[in-house]
């Protein structure tokens, strides 16, 4: 059975880490249960393509097709990598 | 269908700020607040609608929810109407999904579990101009197609596609087939046993599955061998470590882009739009700010440049009025009570209609903009210190209307102690009833002729924010030492910015202006005329002040007057702030009666700025007047704000807690103001 766990090897950036402007996958979300499903259902699934627009305090990302706000403290548990390859 | 038929009851759902509101106002003809932000809508409301072949179907606009998973109170009631077990409302019997079509990939997600509660489904393809004008290529054959159901194409806020939906209500709804998405393998296993268990005990059970997933959510509804199966398997997935509720949202999405992909529909482009544009300056962390504060110093400048012209109308109406009365009626009981109790009563609130109407005229700018998401983002970080996120902003700043709306808006905060964190404070927000109170104190502290309007406005600014600043204060003080744990993380969606519409501004203006009007021709009417009652009687006089202090009110205020002396106050003020406990604006209708002034503004003003004490002192020294401007920040002097709090804390305990700390805060407040004031040398 593959579970998230598996991801975790690959991922090496939390969301706060990527450059604004940059496209990334989401490989493992590494929140509280209940906010990890909230984040799936708003489209930060595994898999997911997400470009962050706006970095800082707060984030700025656009997934499936929205902009959605983001504390950075959230941010910081979606572990990403990024689509291009580069680091 | 039948004449004789029963209704038909077809809920109303999508995710939100997806248009439902919209639609459903175009269907009805009803007239439900919109806006453009995510939680316009906190509670269920029905209307009547109309096929093509005029049969009349009831039509239930729920909130915007983002699963059938609900985390918040507004998306409670969503859910239950959904599944027949709202009081009141009957089982739907069919479903209207609005769905953005500018976001379908997420919007459909929410249609995939909708599709499973085994009712018909119509969905309605929403915004389809803005996905035109992102480049998105819709194909709603295509769509209905693969997903089983009806997509009818509709611009809601232009009345397109209006004639199609109705059309397609009118004929017989499709029910959707099987799931369509695959569910991964062990999770599969799992479903299809319980399932089969719980068909085995109801074989009339038609979504088994869905039934068996909610049973593995945790649901305890249920015949015993399914729920003990369900037990099993969720034990099972926790020794290994498998996150099946994930897998499932994985796999619902993967069906959703392969679908949308195979029809060609992509999710548009990033980058190079107004929004785009817009978010650049005001997210920035330092000219988002400036834009911030810089709207909130034009607001309060309208308040009183613009809304001066208006008030001198109204000012010189009630004077021709009261002049008209006494011309016409002879010296007696019932010209005292036309023109000492109603106009002074009535007029002396009604003439801040306008002053109201600029920050609603203001707020709906803000609302309709898709501003106040932004605005809640960029106060996140300061929400957050205090122990809330930037989501209990928006409920906040709602507050500034009116703390009704505000405390309804916190159905959308999902945290239950950030709900009743932002509850308590919310009245601390300055709301359009402390306008009078504001402006009238502000006059008579200072002369209105040597004040410029900048100047006026930054005091009023200035009592906004520490109304604020102390909300934002006592949420840190509530949430983290009262209630206890941590603030929960910011996920907001940030809708794409739209020309506000004049309609829908215009619209909520009228419903405030009615709603004032109303209240100052029945409630504040009625007091006013108990209070000309009370302050007229028994008549102990002829001359106006010792009648006053002798009548029923007269002498309730010398009773009050002790406890009100250390923030100084006299007993015209006492009068002023019991006749005021219903509802804050009822101050200045009572203080216009305690002074005769008829409805005029300056009158009151011009009484006030004399009133002396026994030993000659005035009464209304700029410390005292701030005194009084701090209480009125402070205290909650509002009986409907007690009501809502009631109803949406579901006891007494929180509203009566909230009446104690705000009338205990207004109290010690203004008792320190005067008191440093007086130490520091000021009068």
């Amino acid at each position: 059975m593959e579970t998230s766990q598996n991801h975790l090897g690959a991922a090496s950036l939390d969301l706060t880490q990527v450059s604004s402007g940059d496209e990334v996958r989401v490989r493992h979300l590494a929140c509280s249960p209940t906010t990890c499903q909230r984040l799936r259902e708003m489209g930060f699934c595994e898999n997911a393509l997400v470009t962050k627009i706006r970095g800082g305090a707060d984030l700025v990302c656009w997934v499936c097709g929205t902009r959605v706000a983001l504390s950075a403290r959230l941010a910081k548990q979606i572990l990403v990598e990024h689509v291009d390859g580069k680091s | 269908m039948s004449q004789d038929s029963p209704k038909r009851w077809i809920a109303v759902v999508g995710n939100p700020n997806a248009g439902k509101s919209t639609l459903f106002n175009a269907l009805t003809g009803l007239r439900q607040r919109v806006g453009n932000y995510p939680g316009v809508t906190v509670e269920k409301h029905t209307g009547t609608a109309f096929t093509l072949h005029g049969e009349a179907v009831e039509l239930i606009d729920l909130p915007g929810m983002y699963s059938m998973a609900a985390r918040s109170p507004d998306e409670e009631i969503a859910v239950k109407v959904l599944l027949g077990e709202s009081a009141g409302l009957p089982k739907p019997d069919a479903v209207l999904c609005v769905v953005d079509a500018s976001n379908l990939e997420r919007n459909l997600f929410l249609v995939t579990q909708v599709m499973e509660l085994g009712l018909p489904v119509l969905v309605a393809l929403n915004m389809v101009d803005v996905a035109e004008a992102r480049g998105i290529r819709l194909h709603p054959d295509q769509l209905s197609e693969k997903l089983g159901v009806s997509f009818i194409p509709t611009q809601a806020h232009r009345g397109k596609g209006l004639v199609e939906l109705r059309a397609a209500l009118g004929q017989r709804l499709l029910k959707p087939g099987p799931r369509q998405w695959t569910m991964p393998p062990p999770l599969a296993v799992a479903v299809g046993q319980i399932a089969s268990a719980w068909r085995q005990s109801e074989p009339s059970e038609l979504r088994a599955e869905g039934k068996a997933l909610e049973l593995l959510a945790g649901s305890d509804v249920g015949p015993d061998g399914a729920r003990k199966l369900a037990t099993a398997w969720r034990e099972r997935f926790r020794k290994e470590a498998y996150d099946w509720s994930a897998s499932v949202v994985h796999a619902r999405y993967e069906y959703v882009r392969k679908m949308l992909g195979e029809a060609g529909i992509g999710s548009g482009k990033l980058g190079g739009t107004w929004t785009d544009w817009i978010d650049a300056v005001v997210l920035h962390p330092v000219a988002g700010w400036a834009v911030l504060v810089g709207m909130m110093l034009i607001l309060f400048m309208s308040i009183f440049s613009i809304a001066a012209y208006p008030m001198g109308w109204i000012d010189g109406a009630f004077t021709w009025l009261g002049g008209t009365i006494q011309n016409a009626l002879p010296a007696g009981m019932l010209r005292d009570l036309l023109i000492d109790g109603i106009l002074a009563g009535v007029g002396g609130v009604v003439i801040f209609l306008p002053q109201i109407l600029i920050l609603f005229f203001f707020l709906g700018l803000l609302e309709d903009s898709g501003y106040l998401a932004r605005a809640a983002f960029l106060l996140d970080r300061v929400m957050h210190r205090v122990g809330l996120s930037g989501k209990s902003f928006i409920p906040l700043l709602s507050s500034y209307a009116c703390a009704i709306p505000g405390i309804m808006a916190t159905r959308t905060v999902e945290d239950p102690k950030d709900r009743l964190t932002t509850i308590l404070v919310a009245p601390l927000m300055s709301c359009s009833a402390r306008i009078p109170v504001y402006t009238t104190l502000l006059a008579a502290a200072v002369p209105v002729a040597l004040v410029p309007v900048w100047g006026k406005a930054t005091a009023m600014l200035g009592l906004y924010v520490l109304g604020t600043g102390t909300a934002f204060i006592l949420a840190w003080l509530f949430r983290k030492k009262l209630l206890g744990g941590g603030s929960p993380p910011l996920i907001l969606e940030l809708p794409p910015y739209r020309m506000p519409s004049f309609q829908t501004v215009s619209l909520r203006m009228w419903e405030r202006a009615i709603l004032f009007l109303r209240r100052a021709g029945t409630v504040i009417l009625a007091l006013s005329i108990v209070l000309w009652f009370l302050s007229s009687f028994p008549n102990t006089s002829d001359d106006p002040t010792d009648k006053l202090a002798g009548s029923f009110a007269g002498q309730m205020g010398h009773g009050l007057e002790p406890i009100l002396r250390p923030l100084g106050f006299d007993w015209r003020i006492g009068i002023g702030l019991v006749a005021s406990l219903a509802a804050r604006e009822v101050f200045v209708s009572t203080m216009s009666i305690v002074y005769h002034v008829g409805g005029e503004e300056e009158g009151l003003v011009t009484a006030m700025r004399s009133a002396t004490w026994p030993d000659g002192a005035l009464i209304y020294t700029p410390l005292t007047c701030l005194a009084l401007l701090v209480f009125y920040v402070y205290a909650l002097q509002c009986l409907s704000t007690v009501a809502v709090a009631k109803r949406e804390t579901g006891g007494w305990k929180w509203p009566i807690f909230m009446l104690l700390y705000m009338t205990g805060l207004a109290y010690l407040a203004a008792w320190l103001v005067q008191g440093v004031g007086r130490a520091l040398g000021f009068s």
